[in-house]
C-alpha cells in the first residue's frame, strides 16, 4: 500500500491519510453553515456511511452476495429503541447493545453461507431473513407495536449531551461514524481484512492456504451486523419514530445501490455511494417516481460505464485513492 | 374437508401465476445464470402495457394482451443486448444490481405517469360461479387455471418434443459445446431474455384483473416466484411448476388453518427452511458449497 503507489502521481498514500483525517475536521463546520434540513441530509448521509460501508464489507470485500443489512438495520434500531423506550437505558449504553445484536444477526446470516449457501441462495434466504425481520416487527404489537412504529423518547443524552436538535445529533454520530469506519479500515488492512480479500479472490485456494475461511467469513458477517446495527441505532434517534415500513426490500435495494454506485470493496467509495445515493434522490422527492427513476438510472448509467464505482475516478487522479490489500 | 378443497382449489389458481413467474425466472437463470431481481417490475410492467392499450388506446382484451406479451418480448431482447452484455465480463453482483435497477426504472416510470393512484383492471370475462359437488368455481380461477396451464403444455412440449427445444437444451447442458455445432449462444441469451420477460408478462395480465394495478405491483411476485423456485429445485423447469403450485395452497392452508398472518411471510419461511434443511429443492441439483 505504502512506497509502491505514490512513486508516479501527484499524491503520495502518506499525503492522502493526512487529507482523509481533515475531512471529518472539516466537516466539523456544517452545523453552522447549513439550516436544519441540510444538517438532517448530513446526519442521514453519516447513518448510511455506516450502513454503506458495514455492507462493504460483505458485497465488496467477501464478495458475497448477501442482503442481510436490512435485517441488521433494523434490528439495530430497534434493540435500541426497545432498550430506551421500555428500559431507560441511556443512549450511549443502548448503542453498544445494538452494535451486539447486530453482530449476533450476523452470525445467523453467516450461519448460511457456512452451510454453503452462496451467490443467488444466498441472496434469496438473506432477503427472507430481512422480509422475516419486517414481519416481527410488524406483528410484535405488544412490544414494536406494529405498524405505529415504536416513538423514541424525547429526553435521550450522549454523554451528557441532550441530542434535542439535529446539531448534536450531528456531533455524536459523526464521532461514531469516524470511529467505526476508521476501526473498519484498520481491520481490513489487518490479518483478518486480508484474509477475507482472499477469500472473495478464491476460497479454496484460501483455505489450502491453512487459513481457516470458515472463522473469516463469521467475522465478515459478524463486523458488518455490528457496524450496520450502529447505523440503526443512529437512524432510531434521527428519525425519532422506528417503523417497519423503513426496513423492507427497497430499503436494502438502496443500501446495495450505495455500495455499488460508490465502488465496491472500498471505504472511500462506501462513503461516496452514501453521499450520492442520500442527497440526490431528495431532490426528486416532490414529483412522484422520479426519485425511483433517477436512483435506476444512475446505477445503470454507473453500471455501464464506471462498473467499479465512482471511486475509480479517483483513481484516475492518483492511484493512492486505491485501497489495496495485495499486490497484484 | 369442503372448506379444505375449496382452499386448495383458490391455492392451485394462486399457484398457477406463481408456477409462471418461477418458470420465466428460469428460463432466464437456466440460460445465462443470472437471476433477474427486477423480475417483479417487469411483470408490474406486462400489466400496465395491456392496462394502456385497454384503457387509452382502447384495443380489445386479447389484442392488448398479445401486444403487451410482444412488447415484454421486445424488451427482453433489448435489455439483454443494451444492458447484460455490456457488463458480461465483470462479476455477478453487477447482473444481480443491473436487473434491480432496471426494474427500478420501469417502477418510479409507472408511478411518474399515473401517479400514486390504484387501479381496478377491467374484468375480463364474466363468467358466473359455478358448483362443482359444493365447490365454488370462480370464472377467475377457471380463467387463470386453463391459460396457464394450457401455456405449459405448449412450452413443455416445444422444450421436449421440437428441434428448439432439443436446441436450448444442449445451450443449457453446455454452451462451449453449443457453440462448436453452430448455435449462436449470444442470440440465444437474448432471446431466453425476451422469452422469460414475455412469461412474466402474461403472469402480469392474468394477475392484474383479480388484484389492484400499482407501481409495487411486482416486489411481493417476485418473491413468491423466487421461493417457487428454491422449492421446486433452483433450475428446475419442472419443479419451478411443481413449486409455485405447492407455494399457493400451502399460503391458503397455512393462511386459514394456523394463522391469518403467516399467509405474507409462507414464501419466506419456505424459503429459509428449504435451503437450510435441503438446499437442493424437490428436483434439483446440489447447489452448495464445501471448502
Amino acid at each position: 500500500m505504502e512506497k509502491k503507489n505514490g512513486n508516479t502521481s501527484l499524491i503520495t498514500s502518506n499525503q492522502l491519510r493526512w487529507f482523509y483525517y481533515l475531512v471529518p475536521v472539516a466537516a466539523l463546520i456544517i452545523p453552522f453553515v447549513a439550516n436544519e434540513y441540510l444538517l438532517w441530509i448530513v446526519n442521514a448521509i453519516l447513518v448510511y456511511t455506516l450502513v454503506t460501508v458495514g455492507f462493504n464489507i460483505i458485497i465488496g470485500n467477501l464478495g458475497q452476495l448477501a442482503f442481510a443489512n436490512t435485517a441488521f438495520f433494523g434490528i439495530g434500531a430497534y434493540t435500541s429503541a426497545i432498550l430506551m423506550v421500555y428500559g431507560g437505558v441511556p443512549y450511549t449504553l443502548s448503542i453498544l447493545m445494538s452494535a451486539i445484536v447486530g453482530g449476533l444477526a450476523g452470525f445467523l446470516a453467516s450461519v448460511t453461507a457456512l452451510r454453503g449457501i452462496r451467490l443467488y441462495y444466498l441472496a434469496i434466504i438473506t432477503l427472507a431473513f430481512g422480509e422475516l425481520m419486517r414481519w416481527v416487527y410488524l406483528h410484535g404489537d405488544d412490544v414494536t407495536k406494529g405498524s405505529d412504529g415504536l416513538r423514541i423518547p424525547d429526553d435521550i443524552f450522549f454523554l451528557g449531551i441532550p441530542l434535542d436538535s439535529e446539531v448534536p445529533k450531528f456531533f455524536v454520530f459523526l464521532l461514531l461514524a469516524v470511529l467505526l469506519v476508521k476501526a473498519t479500515s484498520n481491520l481490513m488492512r489487518s490479518r483478518i481484512g486480508r484474509a477475507i480479500v482472499a477469500i472473495r479472490e478464491n476460497e479454496a485456494t484460501t483455505a489450502s492456504l491453512g487459513i481457516h475461511t470458515a472463522r473469516y467469513i463469521v467475522l465478515a458477517f459478524v463486523w458488518s451486523g455490528s457496524v450496520v446495527g450502529v447505523a440503526g441505532a443512529m437512524f432510531a434517534v434521527l428519525t425519532e419514530r422506528v417503523l417497519p415500513e423503513a426496513f423492507g426490500l427497497t430499503e436494502v435495494i438502496i443500501h446495495f445501490g450505495m455500495v455499488l454506485v460508490g465502488g465496491t470493496g472500498s471505504i472511500v467509495g462506501s462513503v461516496i455511494g452514501a453521499i450520492t445515493l442520500t442527497t440526490l434522490p431528495e431532490y426528486f422527492r416532490q414529483f412522484p417516481g422520479m426519485d425511483e427513476l433517477f436512483f435506476g438510472i444512475i446505477i445503470v448509467l454507473v453500471l455501464l460505464f464506471l462498473p467499479k464505482g465512482i471511486v475509480s475516478l479517483l483513481w484516475r487522479i492518483s492511484p493512492a485513492f486505491k485501497e489495496r490489500y495485495y499486490r497484484d | 374437508m369442503d372448506i379444505f378443497l375449496q382452499l386448495t382449489l383458490s391455492g392451485l389458481s394462486q399457484g398457477a401465476i406463481f408456477a409462471l413467474i418461477a418458470l420465466s425466472l428460469t428460463v432466464v437463470y437456466r440460460a445465462t445464470t443470472i437471476v433477474n431481481f427486477g423480475h417483479g417490475d417487469f411483470v408490474m410492467a406486462g400489466a400496465f402495457f395491456v392496462y394502456v392499450l385497454v384503457i387509452y388506446v382502447e384495443l380489445p382484451y386479447v389484442f392488448a394482451a398479445i401486444s403487451a406479451v410482444l412488447i415484454m418480448l421486445g424488451m427482453g431482447l433489448g435489455v439483454s443486448r443494451g444492458f447484460i452484455d455490456p457488463i458480461k465480463a465483470g462479476p455477478h453482483i453487477g447482473f444481480a444490481m443491473m436487473s434491480i435497477s432496471l426494474g427500478y426504472v420501469l417502477r418510479g416510470g409507472a408511478r411518474f405517469l399515473w401517479g400514486r393512484e390504484v387501479f381496478p383492471m377491467p374484468r375480463v370475462f364474466d363468467i358466473e360461479p359455478f358448483f362443482i359437488g359444493n365447490l365454488v368455481v370462480t370464472g377467475d380461477v377457471l380463467f387463470i387455471s386453463a391459460i396457464v396451464a394450457v401455456f405449459l403444455l405448449i412450452f413443455f412440449f416445444i422444450f421436449y418434443r421440437t428441434t428448439t427445444g432439443v436446441i436450448i437444451q444442449a445451450v443449457y447442458q453446455s454452451e462451449r459445446g453449443a457453440t462448436l455445432i453452430g448455435v449462436n449462444v449470444r442470440a440465444f441469451h437474448q432471446s431466453m431474455w425476451g422469452v422469460g420477460l414475455a412469461m412474466g408478462a402474461l403472469a402480469g395480465i392474468l394477475i392484474a384483473p383479480i388484484s389492484l394495478l400499482h407501481p409495487d405491483l411486482g416486489a411481493t411476485f417476485l418473491i413468491r416466484g423466487f421461493a417457487a423456485m428454491t422449492l421446486g429445485g433452483f433450475g428446475s423447469l419442472g419443479g419451478a411448476v411443481v413449486g409455485g403450485l405447492l407455494l399457493g395452497v400451502a399460503e391458503q392452508l397455512f393462511g386459514f388453518y394456523i394463522n391469518s398472518s403467516l399467509q405474507d411471510i409462507t414464501a419466506y419461511l419456505i424459503i429459509v427452511a428449504v435451503l437450510v434443511i435441503r438446499p437442493a429443492g424437490l428436483f434439483g441439483r446440489t447447489v452448495t458449497v464445501r471448502v
